[in-house]
């Protein structure tokens, strides 16, 4: 499904977020990315869509080569869903048109079916309640739930998710996690970054371990966590583990 | 003093020799500004979004463009429309278009700016998310980013209005007969009260612009209520002031700081 081949990209001299990376995910996996800040995870994820450009290297996502010209920008990155750390809604728009809105833009919906769909979601993260409130209005787990919603509408392949979670409340935490836990039981393709090492082993295929622009460890998550090979992943994995 | 006699000049002040003649006063300078900045919103908005392009050869004539603009006094402009406009377009062209085509170019140049700033204050994660739900760039600019930025810079379009409008006074040099001009050409016939003359015009700027600067402020305060992050427009300094950084340690916070809006600093105030 998404496929990295000797992906490489540089800020500048000092900042090479990565090198070389080599890496498969294949549909309907679960990839956790975990690593200290600077590893380059961020980057990982965002150049899957092109938010980034890389400089050499070639990735492939659901059979589209990302470097060609020729590729379909939007058309890759309506079949990609992101939910960013600080959620990203448009807080001129209410719950509802922030999720109306791609699917009517982009897809072509009337209002009344993207509207009914938006509906649908809504309901699956539990805010339908919310629907006319404005992003300011709830809270930053609801926020959260409510980009879920909105990257779901677009009925995506494939779902990334950059630090869902660390901009919340610990309280609010796991209701985000929740819904997160059902796409993957629905079988979503996705990609992860997150501090959450037990949510990882519970809901990973495989954990991914970088540091400094390389992916040092991949693996099962309990291999990794229990097992670190890596000195320096032994290091960060008994830093995360000590605080919780 | 002679400012109450002045009042029975009340209609040229106002209105120029309307209705026998064409209009003028203050009501063109008001017509002036009006007509400048609705003419040259959309040219403006353009210019600034095209300022943001990544292609050299759309981003460097806006930028040539606002910049030599910016770096020229309004009074050359209006000149340099008046002499040679009639050669470019090769036809007469009446003073007041010609006033009003050089605000034209002259309110674009500023407006551009506003755009430009508009556009940027707008957190990037916006843009990222509009696009990566597949939206296009042009698409998610109409849709998700100068419906914000246009809230931001509404202020901007209002303070830049009051502006404009004290600047229409210079095209009085071509002999358009606005609000100095009238002032000019009473206080000529009566120079024993060319004080009084004076004054009156100068109430005549100052009622049209307070007005307008108090609406903006209402406006203002109007269209920042979602946006918790930021100060009230009427915030005063303690409000967004930094606190200290030499912290000793030991002194306890100061109970009224601890529920107020967390100090950090803004560029914008």
């Amino acid at each position: 499904m998404i496929k990295f081949i000797n992906v490489y990209k540089a800020f500048n001299d000092q900042c090479i977020p990565l090198k070389n990376i080599n890496l498969e995910i294949s549909k309907g996996e679960v990839v956790v990315v975990c690593g200290p800040s600077g590893a380059g995870k961020s980057t990982l994820l965002r150049v899957i869509n092109k938010l980034e450009p890389i400089d050499d290297g070639e990735i492939i996502v659901d059979g589209m080569h990302l470097s060609d010209p020729k590729t379909n920008l939007t058309k890759l990155r309506a079949e990609i869903g992101v939910v960013f750390q600080h959620f990203n809604l448009y807080p001129h728009k209410t719950v509802l048109k922030n999720i109306t809105l791609a699917p009517r833009k982009v897809r072509g919906l009337s209002r009344k079916q993207a509207r009914e769909k938006a509906v649908q979601l809504l309901e699956r993260v539990g805010l339908a309640h919310k629907r006319d409130a404005f992003p300011i209005q709830l809270s930053g787990g609801e926020q959260q739930r409510v980009a879920i919603a909105r990257s779901l509408a677009m009925e995506p392949k494939i779902m990334l998710f950059d630090e869902p979670t660390s901009a919340l409340d610990p309280e609010l935490i796991s209701e985000v996690l929740e819904v997160m836990i059902s796409l993957v039981k629905e079988g979503m393709t996705m990609v992860i970054i997150t501090h959450e090492l037990a949510f990882a082993q519970k809901v990973a295929d495989r954990l991914i371990f970088m540091d400094n622009g390389e992916i040092l460890e991949v693996g099962k998550p309990a291999d990794i966590l229990v097992n670190p090979q890596h000195a320096r992943t032994r290091e960060f994995v008994s830093k995360i583990l000590h605080v919780h | 003093m002679g400012l109450l006699e002045q009042f029975s000049h009340w209609n040229f002040y106002l209105l120029g020799t309307y209705p026998k003649g064409e209009i003028g006063g203050l009501a063109l300078n008001i017509i002036l500004a009006a007509l400048a900045l609705s003419l040259s919103f959309i040219f403006g908005v353009m210019l600034g979004y095209s300022r943001l392009s990544c292609r050299m050869y759309i981003k460097y004539p806006c930028v040539a463009y606002i910049e030599i603009i910016r770096a020229t006094p309004l009074i050359l402009l209006i000149f340099w429309f008046y002499f040679f406009l009639p050669y470019l377009v090769g036809g007469n062209i009446s003073i007041f278009w010609s006033a009003v085509i050089s605000l034209c170019v002259y309110a674009a140049a500023y407006q551009a700016e506003i755009v430009r700033a508009g556009i940027l204050a707008i957190p990037r994660g916006q843009l990222e998310a509009a696009l990566s739900t597949g939206m296009s760039r042009l698409q998610a600019m109409k849709s998700v980013i100068l419906p914000q930025a246009f809230k931001i810079m509404i202020p901007s379009f209002m303070s830049f209005f009051v502006s404009l409008f004290k600047d229409t006074s210079v095209t009085y040099i071509i002999g358009v007969i606005e609000l100095t001009q009238t002032g000019i050409i009473i206080s000529q016939r009566q120079p024993d009260k060319m004080l009084s003359a004076y004054l009156s015009m100068a109430i005549g700027y100052f009622v049209i612009c307070y007005t307008l600067s108090h609406v903006a402020r209402r406006l203002e305060k109007k269209i920042g209520i979602y946006d918790l992050e930021s100060y009230r427009p009427d915030a005063c300094r303690d409000e967004y002031m930094l606190l200290p950084t030499h912290k000793t340690g030991d002194e306890e916070e100061h109970p009224s700081r601890i529920c107020s809006p967390k100090p950090e600093f803004r560029k914008d105030l």
